[in-house]
C-alpha cells in the first residue's frame, strides 16, 4: 500500500510518502497563498524523489489549516489527529506532544497513538513561529540563530508582554535601557516556554513528550520548555513532517 | 437533517412578523409589553398581571460597535449585542429588530457585573425595574429574601398595567408555563432517541423563540413540532452525541452548533439557558404560588450563583439521560462565571469518561476555521 500524507500548514506544507509503513520519501516547502498549488508541487516532488507513478498511490490523506483546499486528497483528517498517529509511529511510548508552527501551538495527550485531550492556542501570536519571525527581526537576528543567541545569555531579560506587536516594543525598550542582545533572545523564549507550559500543564502532559512543528528547530525554545516543564523533549531529526507523515499513517489504518 | 422536514418549523421561521402585528395590536389594545433577559425572571407574574413580555437577549454582532461607544470593549457580547440594539437609532446604516424598540419597561435582574451595570447605562433609554437576586441559592434567608423581590416585582407589575394580580391569575399562569415546560421535555425526550430526529441547530432555534413569542403560539407550535417529529425516521446513522454546556446562544447565535453538526456531530441537549436550564424543574402547583415561584426559580444552576453544585450535578445528570459522548463547553468571551466554572465541570466530567471541548468565543465569525478544526478533532477522538 502506498499512501501520501500532506500538510498544508499556515507557513509550510509538508508531504510524506509511506510505503508498507516507511516513510520513503519527504517534501517541505514554503506554502505561497495558494494552499492547492504549494500542495501539488509538494506531492509531485514525493512521487518523483521516491520514482513512484502518480497511478500507483492509493490514498492521499491531507491535513493542517489549508486541508480542506486540497481537493485532490481522498478524505482529510485534523492535524491534532495526524500529530498523534505520526509521532506514536515515531516514538512508541509517547503520552503527550507540543507542537508550535506558524500559527498556532498546540498540546495533545495521547494514550496508544489516539488522542485523549487536546488544547490549542490560535487566538494570538503568542506562543507561536509568528512571535519568533517578529521578536527576532526586532533583535535584528536571523530567526535560525535566535535560539543560540538566547542559550548564550547567563541573565535572561523578562519579557512581560503576551503580545507580539508590544513585546516586539518591549524587547525595543530593553535594548535602550542598555540590555544584552543575549539577554533579550533568551527573555523571548521564556515567556513562549511559559506560555505553552501553562497550555501543556493544563493538558496533564507529564512524561514521555515529542515536540515537532517549525518551532522545535529552535534549540532555545526546547531548552527553555525543558526547564519549565522539568522533563526531556523528544525532538525528531525532521520536526515538521510528523503532521503529514500521521495523515499518511491514518489513510493505511 | 434538513429543516424544511418539518411544516411547524417552517412555521416558526416565518413567526417574527406574525408576534411583531401582535405586539403593536396588542398594545393599540392597551396591554403593556415588558422585555427581560433573563430566566430569573418569572414571567408568571407579569403575564398575571395582564401584561405580554418579550426576550431582549441580542444575538447578532451588528449592534454591538454601536455598544462600543459605550460600553467597554471587554465585555460579553451578548451585553453589547443587546445593549446596542436598544440604544440603536438606526446609526451607521446599522437597524437592530424592531421589538426592541417596542416594550414599554425591562424587569431586569442582577446577576452578572455586566448585565447589572449595563442596566444602569439602559436607564436613560427605556423605564427599567431590576429584580434583585442573592447568589447564596441554599441558604434560607435567601429564599425569604427572593420571595420580598417578587412580592415587589408583582407591585411594579401591578402599577405598570393597573391590574391586581390574584392568587387564582398567578394559579393560572403557573399551570400555563408548568405545561409549557412539560412540552419541552417531551421534545427533549425525543432527542434521547439515537439518531435523534431533530437536529440540535433545529432545536436550538426552537429554544430562542420561547420567551420571544406568546405563551400561546409557543405551545401550540410545540405540539406540531412534536406531533412531527415523533413521526420522522431520522435518515443518518449513529454520529457522536454532543451536549452544549454553557453560556446562552440568543436568537441570531448558532454559530457553534452549526459548526458542530455541518462536521459530523449531533447535537441531543443544551445545558444552557437556551436549553434544560429554562424548563427542566417545574412549579410546584399545590404551593402557594408566590413561594413556589421563588422556590423554583431560584434554583435556576446559573453561573452567578455560588456554590453552583447543582450546575455539576445537573451536567452529569444530562449526560446519562441523553447518552452524551461528548460536552462542547460553550462561553462567550469575557463571561467570567462561565468561564471559571469550565475547570470544575471538567474535572467532574474527566471522573465520569466523558470528554469535553471547550470553546471560548464571540458573535463575530473570524474563529470559525479555527473551531472547526477543534471541532474535527473532537469528533475524531470520540470515533
Amino acid at each position: 500500500m502506498i499512501s501520501v500524507g500532506i500538510d498544508a500548514g499556515s507557513a509550510t506544507t509538508k508531504a510524506v510518502m509511506v510505503i508498507g509503513g516507511q516513510i520513503v520519501s519527504y517534501n517541505i516547502r514554503s506554502t505561497t497563498f495558494d494552499f492547492l498549488s504549494a500542495s501539488k508541487t509538494a506531492y509531485q516532488n514525493v512521487l518523483a524523489n521516491a520514482r513512484v507513478d502518480e497511478d500507483n498511490v492509493d490514498l492521499v490523506y491531507a491535513t493542517g489549516y489549508g486541508r480542506n483546499s486540497i481537493t485532490f486528497a481522498d478524505r482529510t483528517i485534523s492535524e491534532i489527529t495526524a500529530h498523534a498517529k505520526g509521532v506514536y509511529h515515531l516514538y512508541s511510548d509517547v503520552n503527550g506532544i507540543i507542537d508550535i508552527g506558524g500559527q498556532d501551538s498546540k498540546v495533545i495527550s495521547v494514550n496508544g497513538g489516539k488522542v485523549t485531550d487536546f488544547l490549542m492556542n490560535d487566538k494570538c501570536a503568542a506562543g507561536t513561529g509568528k512571535f519568533l519571525e517578529y521578536t527576532a527581526r526586532a533583535l535584528e537576528v536571523p530567526i535560525e540563530e535566535l535560539g543560540s543567541l538566547a542559550l548564550a545569555s547567563k541573565i535572561p531579560a523578562t519579557i512581560t508582554s503576551m503580545c507580539t506587536v508590544f513585546a516586539e516594543s518591549e524587547a525595543i525598550s530593553l535594548r535602550a535601557r542598555g540590555f544584552m542582545k543575549e539577554s533579550i533572545a533568551a527573555g523571548l523564549i521564556e515567556s513562549i516556554a511559559r506560555k505553552v507550559a501553562v497550555m501543556a500543564r493544563q493538558v496533564g502532559l507529564k512524561q514521555n513528550v515529542a515536540f515537532v512543528g517549525g518551532v522545535a528547530k529552535n534549540v532555545g525554545i526546547k531548552a527553555a520548555l525543558e526547564k519549565e516543564l522539568d522533563i526531556s523533549l523528544y525532538v525528531p531529526s525532521e520536526q515538521q513532517i510528523t503532521g503529514a507523515l500521521g495523515a499518511a499513517l491514518y489513510g493505511i489504518s | 437533517m434538513k429543516l424544511q422536514q418539518f411544516n411547524s418549523l417552517n412555521d416558526l421561521k416565518n413567526s417574527y412578523n406574525t408576534r411583531l402585528c401582535q405586539i403593536v395590536d396588542e398594545r393599540k389594545a392597551g396591554k403593556k409589553l415588558v422585555g427581560t433577559f433573563c430566566l430569573f425572571v418569572p414571567d408568571e407574574i407579569i403575564f398575571a398581571a395582564g401584561a405580554d413580555r418579550i426576550i431582549l437577549c441580542g444575538g447578532k454582532d451588528d449592534t454591538i460597535s454601536i455598544a462600543e461607544q459605550y460600553l467597554p470593549r471587554n465585555i460579553c457580547p451578548l451585553v453589547k449585542s443587546s445593549f446596542g440594539s436598544i440604544v440603536n437609532k438606526g446609526c451607521s446604516g446599522l437597524k437592530s429588530c424592531s421589538h426592541f424598540g417596542m416594550v414599554d419597561m425591562i424587569v431586569a435582574e442582577n446577576t452578572c457585573d455586566s448585565k447589572k451595570k449595563m442596566y444602569e447605562l439602559l436607564r436613560d433609554y427605556v423605564p427599567i425595574y431590576v429584580i434583585d437576586l442573592p447568589q447564596r441559592p441554599n441558604s434560607p434567608e435567601a429564599l425569604k429574601y427572593f420571595l420580598g423581590e417578587l412580592y415587589k416585582l408583582k407591585d411594579a407589575m401591578e402599577q405598570l398595567t393597573g391590574d391586581k394580580v390574584t392568587v387564582e391569575q398567578l394559579k393560572k399562569e403557573i399551570e400555563s408555563s408548568n405545561e409549557t415546560r412539560k412540552l419541552l421535555h417531551s421534545l427533549y425526550n425525543l432527542r434521547k432517541m439515537d439518531p435523534p430526529p431533530i437536529s440540535g441547530v433545529a432545536a436550538l432555534k426552537v429554544m430562542q423563540k420561547q420567551y420571544f413569542l406568546s405563551t400561546e403560539e409557543f405551545k401550540k407550535f410545540l405540539r406540531m413540532l412534536i406531533s412531527e417529529a415523533k413521526q420522522v425516521r431520522a435518515n443518518w446513522t449513529h454520529k457522536p452525541r454532543i451536549m452544549i454546556s454553557g453560556c446562552p446562544m440568543s436568537g441570531g447565535n448558532t454559530k457553534v452548533p452549526e459548526i458542530i453538526e455541518t462536521k459530523g456531530g449531533v447535537i441531543v441537549a443544551e445545558e444552557s439557558c437556551t436549553g434544560t436550564r429554562s424548563f427542566w424543574d417545574p412549579v410546584d402547583e399545590g404551593e402557594d404560588p408566590m413561594l413556589a415561584l421563588a422556590e423554583r426559580y431560584i434554583k435556576i444552576p446559573c453561573s452567578c450563583m455560588s456554590p453552583n453544585d447543582r450546575r455539576i450535578d445537573n451536567i452529569l445528570e444530562l449526560v446519562r439521560e441523553f447518552e452524551v459522548e461528548g460536552v462542547v463547553y460553550y462561553t462567550l468571551q469575557f463571561c467570567h462565571g462561565y468561564n471559571i466554572e469550565k475547570y470544575r465541570i471538567q474535572q467532574a466530567l474527566k471522573k465520569a469518561g466523558i470528554p469535553m471541548l471547550a470553546i471560548e468565543t464571540d458573535y463575530s465569525d473570524s474563529d470559525v476555521e479555527q473551531i472547526g478544526l477543534r471541532v474535527d478533532a473532537f469528533l475524531e477522538m470520540l470515533s
